[in-house]
């Protein structure tokens, strides 16, 4: 097939498994980005891919061809590292061309790819400026642009905006993101932040203790997560102790809730997962299934949401509501909250 | 009503007095120390080197320049000659074996760097006196090399790899190379991981990031390794003496001999006072040079 493929990756470092019989396929084009807590593997699994770590198990495959053992020189993924590892001995220019160089391409044609990488990283003209001389937006660029000066097959970035202010990290995922997308190169981007992963990514592989945990688009995964983890690691979800009844229902203390689906068999303990959003909140009872009874414990007005805690059952339930929506109710009073039950989805503890 | 209506002042000004005071006793120790040992004996030897020579190794205070004149002789431009040669090849060797050691104990395993600091270091504590005596047993007729090397035909019989050149700038390179490699070994082990793993995905080998990106990012640390063997190698006293003949006689061993053999001690503090002049100018032109070489950068 066409793309990347990882088969079984396994890196042990003595007893410990940094990445865990990790299979996944990346079509070629697509935007990839591995999620996960830190040490959950995510790094090592990219390390692998370019080269810089050598698999203890495993195949890696490009286009069909198995690259496993091949050095990091011989791949020439372009990688962006979490440090930029831009050379301060090299003005702009000769960072860029560095790949180019040992390729042997003649000065002319040198000179203009830096031209045009510049030029596609907006920073025209700067060919001859020292690093030194550069603000940490434009060193980012200039890393992005000397890792795609060898036009690479996949392209790599090792957590690159990690050391950028919120601003100025929010407008480098755009330009990252709009730069893939014109260039339709395979890109895998290694983050903690679900948020750039969320708003960048075709293919989301959530990872931990150095496994693949989930995969797949990043809607996809944030309203259907596989399990626990995920569902607690993107975004915020209400993880609630329960007991499956029957193929439909399960039991929350002593409230029995309707779900789409359960899993396991009856008696078994799961997780209910439910995001904020989508718990509604009423002052009375509306009759309706899945309604639990409980006592405000807090309310946070956020100004564009209002942010609640109701205590029913013993734990806090969290929920969102829309200004217009709030029933304006203050701490200590009862109300009621519903579950939606199509939005209650039950995971395996 | 104002801050200062109510009695609140601003502290900025007496905080900022008091570092002052405390920085100006605590460096006032070392200056002190520098102006006696170092700057004192200079200015005597300078006004030792213009005094008049008397006889029976005596000199009465003058201002005179017969000793300065002995220096534009062809003597004196070959004894700093070859001083210079020594002090240069002596880098050379030291910091192109120093500096690839030093690389390799970084990117060794903690364990095995931290046993090669404390070889180096404890090879340091051996004195130079009984290494340059232990040399001169290794190389001469009677001494394990020069044996090994007359049985394998390469050396005549009965003959010695000493007193010579080689013999020289071997002793001195095996004890100054702990010290450049120590020298450069914080560096290197600071050096970012990264830069050469970016250049391994760029398509650099091994080699080729050594020599295109590790060797250029130590450039400065480099040339100050090479100035530090050449500032040592040209005070150099006992290894010439002791394994060398007297063309390999450095500069230090003639100011010895000037002063002690020959009683002339302005003569000995003119040449002293002219290898002085000689390194700081060694020093200022290389500074000169790499500042210009970064402000081309």
């Amino acid at each position: 097939m066409f793309g990347l493929e990882l088969r079984d990756l396994t890196k042990a470092y003595g007893e410990h498994l940094a990445a865990d019989h990790v299979s996944l396929s990346i079509p070629h084009g697509e935007f990839v980005c591995f999620l996960g807590p830190s040490g959950c593997g995510k790094t090592t699994v990219l390390r692998m891919i370019a080269g810089l770590e050598t698999p203890t198990s495993g195949a890696i495959l490009l286009n069909g061809k198995a690259i496993t053992e091949q050095p990091a020189n011989s791949r020439q993924f372009g990688m962006v590292f979490q440090s930029l590892a831009l050379f301060p001995h090299l003005n702009v220019g000769e960072n860029i061309a560095f790949a180019l160089r040992l390729r042997g391409v003649d000065p002319r044609r040198r000179k203009e790819r830096v031209a045009e990488l510049l030029e596609l990283v907006r920073l025209p003209g700067l060919q001859t400026r020292a690093i030194s001389q550069l603000s940490g937006g434009q060193r980012q660029r200039v890393a992005i642009a000397r890792a795609l000066a060898q036009e690479p097959p996949v392209f790599l970035l090792d957590e690159p905006f990690s050391a950028l202010d919120a601003k100025l990290r929010e407008e480098m995922q755009n330009e990252l993101r709009a730069l893939q997308q014109r260039l339709k190169i395979t890109t895998i981007l290694v983050t903690h932040d679900q948020r750039e992963a969320m708003t960048m990514a075709d293919t989301i592989v959530v990872m931990g203790e150095g496994q693949i945990q989930q995969h797949g688009p990043p809607v996809s995964i944030y309203k259907h997560p596989a399990n626990r983890f995920v569902a607690d690691f993107i975004g915020a979800s209400n993880l609630l102790p329960v007991k499956i009844l029957d193929g439909q229902t399960v039991t929350y203390g002593t409230t029995p809730l309707r779900v789409g689906a359960t899993c396991g068999l009856g008696g078994a303990p799961a997780t209910l997962a439910i995001r904020p959003e989508d718990v509604v909140i009423t002052r009375a009872a509306g009759g309706g299934c899945n309604e639990v009874a409980g006592v405000i414990s807090q309310v946070r007005d956020m100004g564009a949401y209002v942010e609640f805690r109701v205590a029913c059952e013993g734990l806090d339930i969290l929920g969102v509501a829309a200004p217009r929506d709030w029933i304006g109710a203050g701490l200590g009073e009862r109300a009621h909250v519903r579950l939606p039950v199509e939005r209650c989805q039950v995971l395996a503890t | 009503m104002t801050a200062a209506d109510i009695g609140l002042t601003a502290p900025t000004g007496d905080l900022q007095a008091k570092p002052r005071w405390i920085l100006a006793g605590l460096l006032t120790g070392p200056a002190l120390y520098i102006l006696i040992m170092a700057i004192v004996p200079a200015f005597l030897m300078v006004q030792l080197s213009l005094a008049h020579r008397e006889v029976g190794g005596l000199w009465s205070p003058g201002f005179e320049l017969t000793q300065y004149r002995q220096l534009a002789t062809p003597l004196f431009a070959r004894i700093m000659g070859f001083s210079l040669l020594l002090a240069l090849t002596g880098a050379a060797i030291c910091v192109s074996l120093a500096f690839p050691a030093a690389y390799f104990i970084t990117r060794m395993r903690r364990r095995a760097q931290v046993a090669w600091l404390v070889f180096l270091l404890g090879s340091l504590s051996l004195s130079e006196v009984l290494i340059v005596f232990a040399f001169q047993v290794l190389l001469s007729t009677s001494g394990t090399l020069a044996g090994a090397l007359t049985a394998v035909g390469l050396l005549a019989p009965g003959g010695s790899l000493y007193p010579n050149f080689p013999a020289v700038l071997t002793c001195l390179v095996y004890l100054l190379l702990p010290y450049v490699i120590l020298f450069f070994y914080p560096a290197l082990s600071q050096l970012d991981p990264e830069v050469e793993q970016a250049a391994a995905t760029m398509g650099a080998s091994r080699v080729s990031t050594f020599a295109r990106v590790v060797l250029p990012m130590m450039r400065r640390q480099i040339l100050t390794g090479v100035l530090l063997v050449v500032i040592f190698t040209f005070g150099a006293y006992l290894t010439p003496l002791v394994l060398g003949r007297p063309p390999q006689w450095t500069i230090a061993i003639h100011i010895n001999n000037a002063a002690m053999g020959a009683g002339n001690l302005p003569l000995a503090a003119a040449y002293a006072v002219a290898v002085v002049a000689f390194m700081v100018a060694l020093l200022v032109v290389t500074r000169l040079l790499s500042r210009r070489r970064e402000a081309e950068a």
